[in-house]
């Protein structure tokens, strides 16, 4: 794919996502009722959630990249495997910031130990991690194996993170839209948060494609100086 | 006796129903969280939200910032390569 084309894509990806971004602002602000028990700031959840479901479908494109890249050895999987790693650890940490926001008017506390926030916390320093190793071999080539074993070892925390609600003692309240029951949310606080999602995918996809053919770009540069 | 016995049951019915009128509302209250949370710190609240939002833009702006730093840089060589 060349460079115009991927240009293209990302621009319309862009687009869409500004006006979804727009269209959440509004649907946040203006349109959802306020929930009854928690007050205004439940409105953190419509970007909260958004964040780390942007967060687990980038560590997944890590795992999915990096067990490719082992596999194969094509330097663009590599490239696709950082340049998702580098987003991952963008929305983790406004997941992990977002949180205790809410989690100080809710609970009472910044933060608390409790099963899904230490496991949360354990992703974010997993993919801190994968950054390190890279840059801890003097061969380029091992620092991106090492990193590959590590995003996809990394990304096994993710179904953890999931089920800690239900498996162990949480205090974080459990799900409302991934449940076996159905949806538990309002109608329109379900509209808003899949907006929301929406509205983070776009972002993210745009934002890998133009990190992606630069990176892409910057390895070729980097080659041809060898 | 008997009628004694009766209007004691009959009276202890309307205390257990008493009673039962008067909690409800608190159970209720109880159960449904009380007074709500948000608004027993609601301008502490709002102070929350913007702080959430903010950081979210401000992390996705850096994220930004980084890729056309970098993209500035590799554009910048790529041209360097091409006037050699």
């Amino acid at each position: 794919m060349n460079r115009s084309r991927m240009k293209k894509i990302s621009m319309s990806f862009g687009i869409l996502g500004v006006a979804a971004i727009l269209l959440l602002h509004y649907m946040v602000f203006f349109w959802v009722p306020t929930e009854l028990s928690m007050g205004i700031v439940q409105r953190i959840f419509y970007i909260h959630v958004p964040s780390w479901w942007v967060a687990f479908i980038s560590f997944g494109v890590v795992a999915l990249c990096s067990g490719v890249y082992l596999w194969l050895g094509d330097d663009r999987l590599d490239a696709a495997a950082v340049t998702a790693a580098e987003g991952g650890m963008i929305f983790t940490t406004i997941g992990l910031l977002t949180g205790p926001l809410w989690g100080k008017i809710a609970w009472g506390a910044w933060w608390t130990w409790e099963p899904r926030l230490t496991l949360a916390l354990l992703l974010w320093f997993i993919y801190l991690g994968y950054f390190l190793v890279r840059r801890s071999t003097l061969n380029p080539e091992r620092g991106k194996r090492l990193a590959a074993v590590v995003g996809i070892i990394g990304v096994l925390d993710i179904p953890l993170i999931h089920v800690s609600v239900s498996w162990l003692r949480s205090l974080h309240p459990e799900a409302v839209v991934l449940n076996p029951d159905g949806p538990t949310l309002d109608e329109s606080m379900l509209a808003t948060l899949l907006v929301g999602l929406l509205a983070y995918s776009l972002i993210f996809v745009c934002l890998f494609t133009v990190r992606y053919s630069t990176e892409l770009v910057d390895r070729a540069t980097q080659m041809q100086d060898v | 006796m008997i009628d004694f016995m009766k209007y004691l049951r009959l009276n202890r019915i309307g205390l257990v129903c008493l009673v039962i009128v008067v909690c409800c509302p608190a159970v209720a209250l109880a159960q449904s969280g009380g007074a709500p949370l948000g608004s027993q710190t609601l301008g502490r609240a709002y102070w929350h939200v913007f702080v959430a939002y903010a950081i979210a833009w401000l992390l996705v702006a850096f994220w930004l910032a980084a890729i056309s730093r970098r993209l500035g840089r590799v554009e910048g060589r790529v041209d360097h390569s091409v006037d050699d």
